[in-house]
């Protein structure tokens, strides 16, 4: 073998190695996630390991007589607009703020990314103590001077969608705005000089300049958030537990019931399942929408 | 800095402290160990061995844990424990006894748990450790000195629907609870409001609690989850149809659409929605006990042994402030409050079941119970020579003016576990807990909600096949 064509083919190798420790993590990723499915199709159900048997759809099809089941779909999509909307708007908000010419702007940047560093399980705790329903609580303490409240936070079914939607808000809206912040500075300068020439007013320049330049930026952060919405459990499971009146159970927080409060894996599975359609079919569809988006700016 | 001023009031209590210096530790445990060493058993004889033990937050755990070196100095077998918030600490608990690896070798349970755990045999009968003489010495443990009536509720037949009391032990108590009402005696007295002997009653005392003294009437657990209806709900119900009546009919219906039930559960919501915490509907058990304890209510009605808590003068607004007195009475004039035991049980899947063993004996044995009482305020006792010890008798005597000892005692003539046996009674009762939401928010006449939470009971017990 010359020397050569030796060298060829440890060349032909390396890809696959290099691939290994990506192939290992996937096979850890699949094992369990191909087990998951398969009990989908099972009346697997821990405290009855006799009754065990493989149900085809039947855990599915019955999902649809369950009562919980509308409400918890209905919530998981009414949650993840109004989340994305909310986030993405704010986030933008933030990100135009901080791209400014503002006194203090290096730590303000630094400053609005410590939400992050913080796990939301803990974020969550944190919210509920400073939103306690009485007026123990400091947001309700604080929005007394505004002659505000005292707002039910945690204990009325709107109150609690609204607490889950703000903690889930605070927690992500940094990532949204270090996206846009950083699109923002990418930003090509020239159409910006135009319009000035032109002696076009800020309100235009953002309305027709930096949104259509940003707009795959925008769908961008929005579909993470939507992915992120869609299942978002920690928030919702610290503080309301899907209460109150089922008002914040979405299909995570259902299916976590069903597997882990009840023990019935296969249906469980089943909801889980859904959920993942659902993530999938969502992000799809807004990855399509970026692809649309990204080549119209680039032309 | 918890442990070691938990340490010295025990020490206080005991009378102890000398103005000699305290002897060497090596004494002192020898000490200790000598009360151990008496019983004819050889506590050696699993030397070398390892135990995981699974434990749920709470105050029974608080006081094992310290006690934990000592079994490993008489045993020398190896403890580790895990423990977690009971939620996740039952999830996990489930998911373990399931898969039959014995990753917990001794769990921490209670009687209605276990109905879960036998019918799918994950845990061991006892009565097989408690008559072999090389591994227990029945005269020194003395299985009788424990309360017969929470000893048998440990037992269980395994019939669905029945059966408590009958056939294998597979737990052993080691803290008891029933359901009382703790009320502010100075408001109380202030503006004249009657002691309520009626659930009628009681909605009124309070709404005049909240009216006049500005806080709410009564405090309550109000999360959709079993945890809401297993206290005071369900007690004063059990009462309130004089104990003749059951979640679950002889056919193994549902049966909250009863009109007593209906009645009962209208007043109990109307009283929280009027006169409750405005979240009542996000309240867990330790918010309701805060809640008393910062005096930010009237009246409490669950676990008695939560007394330790509001008596506490180190963290209670209210210590020396509070009545204790039975839940209303039904129309035969008695109180069937439920009662629960917090128990140590054996997985069947452990590898070292004769370690698992030497562990629950110690734990339950008479000394570690006292110091777990005496040392870390584990109210209350399970064995009688413990609840009888006179320095237990002070500190539970003080409570309340002597109320608290004299109503505990009271209610344990006609407390029992008040759920009916069955392995889903977790699903049962969430289910039930949020037919309350609806009722609690106007989405549902009580008697519709309670009727639809029957059809759900019906459809879940079928399809476990509990119900033909």
């Amino acid at each position: 073998m010359t020397p050569k064509r030796r060298r060829r083919r440890q060349e032909a190798f390396l890809p696959y190695l290099l691939m290994a420790p990506a192939l290992v993590l996937l096979a850890g990723i699949l094992y369990p996630f191909s087990v998951g499915i398969y009990y989908s199709f099972t009346s697997y159900w821990l405290q009855y390991p006799k009754r065990f048997r493989f149900v085809w759809f039947d855990n599915y099809i019955s999902l649809f007589e369950e009562a919980l089941f509308d409400r918890a779909l209905q919530f998981t999509l009414g949650f993840t607009v109004a989340a994305v909307i909310l986030q993405v708007g704010l986030g933008l908000a933030v990100a135009l703020f901080l791209h400014g010419r503002i006194p203090g702007r290096a730590v303000l940047r630094a400053l609005m990314l410590l939400p992050l560093m913080i796990p939301p399980v803990i974020t969550a705790l944190m919210w509920k103590i400073m939103m306690a329903s009485t007026n123990a609580g400091i947001i309700n303490y604080l929005l007394s001077f505004l002659g505000l409240g005292p707002v039910n936070w945690f204990g009325s079914p709107w109150g609690a969608i609204a607490s889950v939607l703000i903690i889930d808000t605070w927690g992500n809206l940094p990532f949204v705005a270090l996206i846009l912040l950083g699109a923002l500075q990418a930003l090509p300068t020239e159409p910006y000089e135009a319009a000035r020439v032109d002696g076009a007013s800020p309100a235009a320049m953002l309305r027709y300049i930096t949104l259509p330049l940003l707009s795959p930026f925008l769908i961008l952060a929005g579909t993470f958030r939507a992915m992120d919405s869609l299942r978002v459990f920690d928030v919702i499971y610290a503080t309301t537990m899907g209460g109150p009146n089922d008002a914040t159970t979405n299909l995570h927080i259902m299916a976590y019931q069903f597997a882990f409060q009840w023990y019935q894996i296969g249906k469980g599975m089943a909801q889980a399942v859904v959920l993942l359609i659902l993530v999938v079919l969502v992000s799809y569809l807004l990855l399509r929408l970026w692809n649309r988006a990204s080549e119209r700016t680039v032309q | 800095m918890r442990i070691p001023r938990r340490w010295l009031s025990a020490l206080l209590l005991t009378g102890l402290v000398t103005t000699q210096a305290p002897p060497p530790a090596a004494a002192q445990d020898s000490e200790a160990l000598a009360y151990y060493r008496q019983a004819k058993i050889n506590w050696r004889q699993a030397e070398g061995q390892s135990l995981t033990i699974g434990l749920n937050k709470h105050p029974f755990t608080e006081s094992l844990l310290p006690l934990i070196p000592q079994f490993r100095a008489l045993t020398g077998i190896n403890v580790d424990y895990l423990i977690l918030p009971e939620a996740e600490y039952f999830t996990k608990l489930a998911a373990d006894l399931s898969q039959q690896r014995g990753e917990f070798s001794v769990i921490m349970t209670a009687p209605i748990r276990n109905w879960g755990y036998v019918i799918p045999d994950w845990i061991l009968p006892l009565d097989g450790f408690l008559s072999d003489p090389k591994l227990t010495d029945r005269a020194w443990y003395n299985l009788e000195d424990f309360f017969p009536g929470l000893l048998a509720s440990n037992r269980w037949s395994g019939k669905i629907g029945g059966g408590i009391g009958e056939g294998p032990l597979y737990s052993i108590p080691v803290l008891s609870e029933t359901y009382i009402l703790a009320y502010r005696k100075d408001i109380f007295e202030q503006y004249n409001i009657k002691i309520p002997t009626t659930i009628e009653e009681m909605a009124e005392a309070a709404r005049l609690v909240k009216k006049n003294a500005g806080i709410a009437g009564i405090t309550a657990r109000g999360t959709p989850s079993v945890a809401s209806i297993g206290t005071g709900f369900i007690s004063g119900l059990k009462s309130y149809t004089d104990n003749q009546w059951g979640e679950l009919d002889a056919q193994l219906r549902g049966n909250l659409h009863d009109p007593r039930s209906v009645k009962y559960t209208e007043t109990w919501v109307n009283m929280v929605r009027e006169s409750g915490p405005p979240n009542w509907a996000n309240v867990q058990w330790y918010d309701a006990m805060e809640a008393f304890t910062a005096g930010q209510a009237g009246m409490i009605a669950d676990a008695d042994f939560f007394a330790a808590n509001y008596e506490d003068p180190s963290k209670s607004k209210v210590a020396g402030k509070v009545g204790y007195a039975l839940l209303p009475a039904g129309p035969g004039g008695k109180t069937y409050a439920s009662l629960s035991t917090w128990a140590l049980g054996i997985n069947k899947a452990t590898k070292n079941k004769d370690a698992a063993w030497l562990f629950v004996q110690w734990a339950t044995a008479q000394r570690t119970l006292l110091n777990a009482t005496l040392g870390f305020r584990n109210y209350n006792p399970t064995r009688s020579s413990v609840f009888n010890d006179p320095e237990v008798q002070k500190v539970m005597g003080s409570w309340g003016n002597g109320n608290y000892l004299k109503t505990v005692a009271r209610n344990l003539e006609t407390a029992r576990v008040a759920w009916i046996p069955q392995p889903e009674r977790v699903r049962v009762g969430d289910i039930w807990a949020r037919s309350l939401h609806e009722i609690y928010f106007q989405k549902m006449s009580a008697a519709d909600a309670l009727k639809r939470a029957d059809a759900e009971i019906d459809k879940v017990l079928k399809e476990a096949g509990i119900r033909p």
